[in-house]
């Protein structure tokens, strides 16, 4: 029989050294803002929220704008229909490291008192393979799930930096149905500024979400637009590495792509044409976001109870998918 | 270039002969005021988990007994411990409106008094862990369950043969085998079997006054304002208790028959820290069905920062400098 309960060298000595830091219960209340309060799903270790080297691969798509126009929620308004499709390994992160994945549509949106007009990538999908970036993400308002993701880039001297290999291969999959893979290879046989998206290197283009959170017992849904501005003291947030960029031609990718019973990206958006693949590197901050628009839902009980769509104890498709594991 | 790529849902655009449709309406089919979590377009968990329920799930409760002292520095005000015994669980859910994952949590036997004097009873989650995603933020989002993804096992077997015809609560499963696992880190195993002596259960076991907290903590996107909600799940529901053991499935392990149980404390995961005066008291195994309601906010409290107070109090990094909590292997969910 052996029962231990166990404070390794690695808690004690990294408390020490300040890299864990005090427990949240033990600080001042300004410095509690997420939950277990006794051991948070992340905590302010993390802040601020910078990334070093972070690979990215985007897909570069073009959708019908009726099919963007109905993902996308007002008071948003969609700009272009070239859109973002893309990979992200980031190895380096006050999040650890994690794969991503996620799409990017140019939006508009006017500020109906001032007048004042913000233009923004807006995601209205985003995966993740962490759960602390996850929460750290959908706390800012990005639409965060988990899945399981893959990018990885290879051929050649496996040595090499990343952006040295010529093949690359993305895939994700959740709940049992793959949802799309890419593979390709870089044959540098298009101009990264003649397929990218409108809002590539302009720094008048942020990034928009829309958080959605209710309240404990569903009376009420609070909607809030955020948006983070493409500068954060007086830099660009995002430092993309030139030297790094690598290209595919559309005839140099493979791409597969399904809706499923639990994530319908690849329903609402059929590729109309595929216009090539950009790669790079790149360094990253995310400072917190403006709420430039708030809308507040209130419900009676009885709406509360209409809007329960299943019947109790009785399980259908959506229910059922192999058991995830965990990390 | 190769493209394949078929829009259609299976089970809304593609049906199997015969079948009815069962993928909800998408959410821009739908009055926007139905959308419960973001994403708008695609949400976490979406409104057909609604009732949550779950049926025939297993439970394997560890109880502990732990100094009242070291329960206190877990549990936030307002709340009070009222018990040391703690339940240190572990969930097998195979049917549910989230579908399935495992699951591990703690368990404290707490009150609140409110400013008219009521006395709330409740088991207070401090730490809680689940292997899958929608259910995790179908619990942190709403309700405020302090829920951490992790990997988790739970395993029941031997003592009998079984060609996997008997029902699952049924089937012989003499011994158990649990562990949760998060960024590299072993935080908990425990190995044994069950010999069916008796074990001193929890306060709140089989009491419809014990209802059950958290505490949930919402942060608004500029980091300036933080709520507090002490959310209340009463343990009835429409004239029932939510909670319905299946009395036929009990099984117990007392400490001698407990093999293995290691708890520790790991840089991303304090659990092993507060609890390491814990002493075992045994194990106590059941099936049960389930249903989570909408839960009732009883204590709020509001923190607000300048930011001065976020440069102060949240920055504790340095920028682009990357230490041991900030490396870890890669999680490849699931």
């Amino acid at each position: 029989m052996v029962h231990a309960v166990v404070v390794p060298k690695v808690v004690t000595e990294g408390k020490k050294r300040g890299e864990i830091p005090p427990m949240p219960l033990e600080r001042d209340e300004k410095s509690q803002f997420n939950y277990g309060v006794c051991d948070p799903l992340w905590d302010i270790d993390t802040l601020p929220l910078t990334y070093n080297d972070s690979r990215w691969i985007a897909i570069i798509i073009e959708c019908r704008m009726e099919d963007l126009t109905k993902i996308v929620p007002k008071p948003l308004e969609v700009v272009d229909n070239r859109v973002e499709w893309w990979f992200v390994r980031h190895k380096y992160t006050m999040l650890g490291p994690y794969y991503e994945m996620g799409v990017t549509i140019p939006c508009r949106y006017k500020d109906p008192i001032a007048g004042k007009e913000y233009y923004g990538g807006y995601y209205p999908y985003m995966y993740l393979t962490g759960s602390a970036a996850t929460d750290a993400g959908r706390v800012l308002g990005f639409p965060k799930k988990c899945a399981y993701i893959i990018f990885h880039e290879h051929g050649g001297d496996v040595r090499q930096p990343d952006h040295k290999k010529d093949f690359f291969t993305c895939l994700i999959a959740r709940n049992g149905y793959v949802i799309n893979s890419v593979t390709g290879m870089y044959d540098d046989a298009v101009k990264a500024s003649d397929i990218a998206p409108i809002f590539y290197g302009k720094k008048e283009w942020g990034r928009f979400n829309l958080k959605i959170t209710s309240n404990s017992d569903l009376s009420k849904t609070v909607w809030e637009l955020t948006y983070l501005p493409s500068e954060w003291e007086g830099k660009h947030r995002f430092q993309l590495k030139p030297e790094t960029i690598r290209t595919a031609s559309p005839d140099s990718i493979e791409w597969f792509g399904q809706g499923t019973p639990f994530d319908n990206m690849c329903a609402a958006l059929p590729p109309r044409k595929i216009l090539g693949a950009i790669a790079f590197t790149f360094d990253l901050i995310i400072p917190p976001a403006q709420v430039l628009w708030t809308q507040t839902y209130t419900r009676t009980p009885e709406e509360v109870a209409k809007a329960c769509y299943a019947t109790p104890y009785r399980y259908g498709m959506r229910q059922y998918f192999p058991k995830p594991t965990g990390e | 270039m190769g493209m394949y790529h078929d829009a259609r849902i299976p089970g809304r655009d593609f049906l199997a002969p015969g079948a009815r449709p069962e993928v909800p309406p998408l959410p821009w089919e739908r009055p926007a005021r139905d959308i419960i979590c973001h994403a708008y377009a695609d949400p976490v968990f979406d409104n057909d988990i609604l009732p949550l329920t779950y049926t025939n799930s297993r439970w394997l409760a560890f109880i502990l007994e732990v100094p009242k002292s070291d329960l206190e520095k877990i549990v936030p005000p307002p709340l009070k411990v009222e018990d040391t015994k703690v339940e240190f669980w572990y969930v097998d859910h195979n049917h549910t409106m989230l579908g399935p994952y495992y699951e591990m949590g703690v368990t404290i036997a707490c009150s609140y008094t409110d400013e008219n004097g009521r006395k709330w009873l409740g088991g207070y989650y401090p730490y809680m862990y689940l292997s899958q995603d929608s259910a995790i933020f179908a619990g942190r989002e709403p309700f405020g369950f302090p829920k951490k993804k992790a990997s988790i096992r739970i395993l029941e077997h031997g003592g009998g043969f079984d060609r996997g015809e008997l029902p699952p609560e049924t089937r012989p499963g003499k011994y158990f085998s649990v562990y949760m696992e998060r960024r590299g880190y072993l935080i908990h195993t425990a190995t044994g079997y069950y010999d069916m002596k008796p074990v001193p259960p929890p306060i709140f076991y089989g009491k419809t006054e014990w209802g059950r907290f958290n505490m949930k903590l919402t942060t608004s996107p500029d980091l300036k304002k933080t709520e507090w909600a002490l959310t209340y799940l009463h343990s009835l529901w429409q004239g029932e208790h939510r909670f319905q053991l299946r009395a036929n499935t009990i099984a117990t392990a007392s400490p001698d028959a407990i093999r293995t149980f290691y708890l520790q404390a790991t840089p991303f995961d304090n659990m092993g820290e507060y609890l390491k005066n814990a002493k075992l008291l045994g194990l106590i195994a059941f099936n049960f069905d389930l249903i989570i309601p909408p839960a009732a906010t009883v204590w709020t409290k509001t923190v607000t920062r300048t930011d001065d107070d976020i440069k102060k109090h949240l920055l504790y990094s340095k920028a682009y400098q990357y230490t041991l909590r900030h490396d870890f292997p890669i999680p490849r969910y699931p």
